[in-house]
């Protein structure tokens, strides 16, 4: 029904479309933009072709130009595509398990237990996400892992909030009441009865955040704390671009190339997400239908 | 009003407990060593004393509790230790840097509230005609498009192409006027200063360089408050005493500003707690693009350095001013809302 709603609107379908050609790009990047003898060991490596600093403009070879460095656009466009999956699901996956278990063991026990944990969250929510995610990248290090571990910490808090609302309710019910009479393991309960009526939600708010934790993650890298030097992730294609930003005397825009294509390739996958996701809650609101 | 008040007073410290813990407990994945610099107050205690002097004399060696106790005496006394990336003491430079983030928020703040609840308004009131749509796609366009992509996009054709907005906080020739002795620094804000100085081409130059920052700003939290305001709307259009205003005979006008737009409003003002916490992390992004130099690029600097000591202490700085902004919001809260203070 949902998805027979989301197929009529025609800005979701965008989004949908939108999606389906970023996976595709993902799915088949290495014959999209293969990989040379030389990086073969290291896909992730965007190749440099020659010397020096300065950006080049789109060519037959590189249809999307050089970047700073000499890093090959295209490359690093298309296997970004891969990083920005792969860090959205591994982000998204961890931290909706850490919440979930978190947030539905809290709600289940009460009383004590949950207050503690629920202002533990709240502490958590209570701080700038990107701040937060500075701190703790400064501190492990720079990488791509360490931006996955930050953006997880602070991350699960929310999807703990979410599932510990539903799971009061559904505690009030008959069916685990009877669950528990008839002598029914806590674990088994919450596993079995109280988890698959309570979990819907929390995957779909999941999934509408793909987009805002591939922005975060980028922009951990734009300033200079994520990915390493070369690794094709789009942030760093676009801080590749801050010092070009002046183009030449006769041409301001000469290096136009540098910011526009990982810069749409951004705002494309985001807004996909986005699309999808107001859609998703216009439909799920009932008190917009009017 | 005076006890809602007290009672949110009261809450600070319990906030304020949570906040430094948190951030003790990020120092503590840092060795004694490491941890040295945060407690220096200059690079001359280095010279002839060992490291495992200085961790002897700050108490690193003790256990956890002292430390944190140890830790929070200096945080007191406005002791944040030693930055080796901005050279100088932390509190001095978050002291330095502080002004200028204010002047940006300050500029921000007011067209990004105004326009989010305008556009959520004729969103609402055009629900699901061309002018909603059109506010929607705008709104979710600004959703999507990251602020450091947006901000290079307006550096490129505000100063690339037009040159009429330059990154920095003020031109060459402005900022050799405002160091030197004639010039008197009141409040470290440049839009102020040049006008109690009486130098509007100073007023005017600091603005230039504020204009593409805010709008950078803005349009990403245009987008958040109007998707707000306007279901929000959408959900008091529909209420019995809309219906019995209009029924009376009250103009349309009336009705959606004193019926329907003062109750929307509620929502609005419960997100802006939040909108101060994106507001903060924006800022770190938008100081970094347009080489603005305040409070985030001073901690975007720090962290690429790897200068724990600054981020450490920039972040508790964060940390407090959340803390006092939300006490803020909340008392505003209260104040639309009669029935907060009820509670």
């Amino acid at each position: 029904m949902v998805m027979k709603k989301l197929l009529r609107n025609p800005l979701s379908m965008i989004g949908l479309l939108l999606l389906l050609g970023f996976i595709l790009v993902a799915v088949f990047a290495p014959w999209i933009a293969p990989t040379s003898e030389m990086y073969a060991n290291d896909p992730y490596r965007v190749p440099r072709y020659g010397w020096g600093n300065n950006p080049e403009p789109p060519s037959s070879e590189h249809p999307m130009g050089l970047t700073q460095g000499k890093y090959d656009i295209f490359y690093g466009v298309v296997w970004g595509t891969r990083t920005a999956f792969l860090v959205g699901l591994i982000v998204t996956g961890l931290s909706c398990i850490i919440g979930i278990v978190i947030g539905s063991t809290s709600a289940y026990i009460g009383g004590k237990f949950d207050e503690v944990v629920m202002r533990f969250v709240d502490v958590f929510m209570s701080f700038p996400f990107l701040i937060a995610a500075i701190v703790i990248t400064t501190i492990l290090g720079r990488g791509l892992d360490k931006v996955i571990i930050a953006l997880v910490i602070f991350r699960w808090t929310g999807y703990a909030r979410l599932i510990r609302g539903n799971v009061l309710q559904v505690k009030q019910e008959e069916y685990i009441m009877a669950a528990q009479a008839g002598g029914v393991s806590h674990r088994k309960i919450l596993i079995r009865h109280v988890l698959p009526n309570t979990i819907f939600p929390v995957l779909i708010q999941a999934s509408m955040n793909m987009g805002s934790i591939v922005v975060t993650a980028s922009t951990l890298s734009f300033l200079g704390l994520g990915a390493p030097e070369g690794h094709a992730d789009w942030g760093q294609m676009i801080s590749f671009a801050r010092n070009w930003i002046l183009g030449t005397p006769d041409n301001p825009v000469a290096y136009w190339y540098t910011v526009v294509w990982p810069g749409l390739a951004i705002v494309l996958f985001v807004l996909s997400w986005n699309l999808i996701g107001d859609a998703f809650r216009d439909i799920m609101d009932p008190r917009i239908q009017g | 009003m005076i006890t809602y008040i007290a009672r949110r007073l009261l809450f600070l410290p319990v906030v304020l407990i949570g906040v430094t813990l948190m951030i003790f407990v990020a120092m503590s994945f840092l060795s004694p060593y490491q941890l040295v610099s945060t407690y220096i107050k200059s690079p001359e205690e280095l010279k002839n004393q060992s490291l495992d002097d200085l961790v002897r004399k700050y108490g690193l060696d003790q256990p956890v509790h002292v430390r944190y106790v140890n830790w929070m005496r200096n945080l007191f006394r406005g002791d944040l230790g030693y930055s080796v990336s901005a050279n100088m003491p932390v509190a001095e430079a978050i002291a330095r840097r502080f002004p200028a983030t204010v002047e940006l928020a300050l500029f921000a703040i007011v067209p990004v509230i105004l326009g989010g609840i305008w556009l959520g308004t004729i969103s609402a009131k055009h629900y699901n005609r061309p002018l909603d749509h059109l506010s929607r796609t705008f709104a979710i366009v600004g959703w999507s498009l990251p602020d450091f992509v947006f901000g290079l996009i307006l550096l490129m054709v505000f100063y690339g192409v037009l040159g009429w907005f330059p990154p920095g906080r003020l031109s060459m020739w402005a900022d050799s006027i405002v160091l030197t002795g004639d010039f008197t620094r009141y409040t470290g804000l440049n839009t102020v200063d040049a006008l109690l100085n009486g130098r509007p081409d100073i007023f005017w130059d600091a603005v230039r360089h504020l204009i593409a920052p805010v709008m950078t700003l803005a349009y990403l939290w245009w987008a958040y408050l109007l998707r707000i305001t306007r279901s929000s709307m959408l959900e008091v259009m529909n209420k019995d005493y809309v219906r019995t205003a209009r029924a009376k005979g009250l103009t349309e006008q009336v009705v959606m500003g004193r019926h329907v737009r003062r109750n929307a409003l509620i929502p609005v003002a419960t997100v802006s707690g939040s909108m101060v916490l994106g507001l903060l992390g924006g800022v770190v992004i938008v100081e970094t693009v347009f080489d603005y130099k305040g409070l985030g690029l001073l901690t975007a600097t720090g962290a690429q350095q790897l200068d724990y000591t600054l981020v450490l202490g920039t972040t508790l700085f964060y940390g407090l001013l959340l803390v006092l902004i939300n006490l803020v919001v909340d008392v505003l809260y209260a104040v639309i809302d009669p029935r907060v203070r009820l509670e």
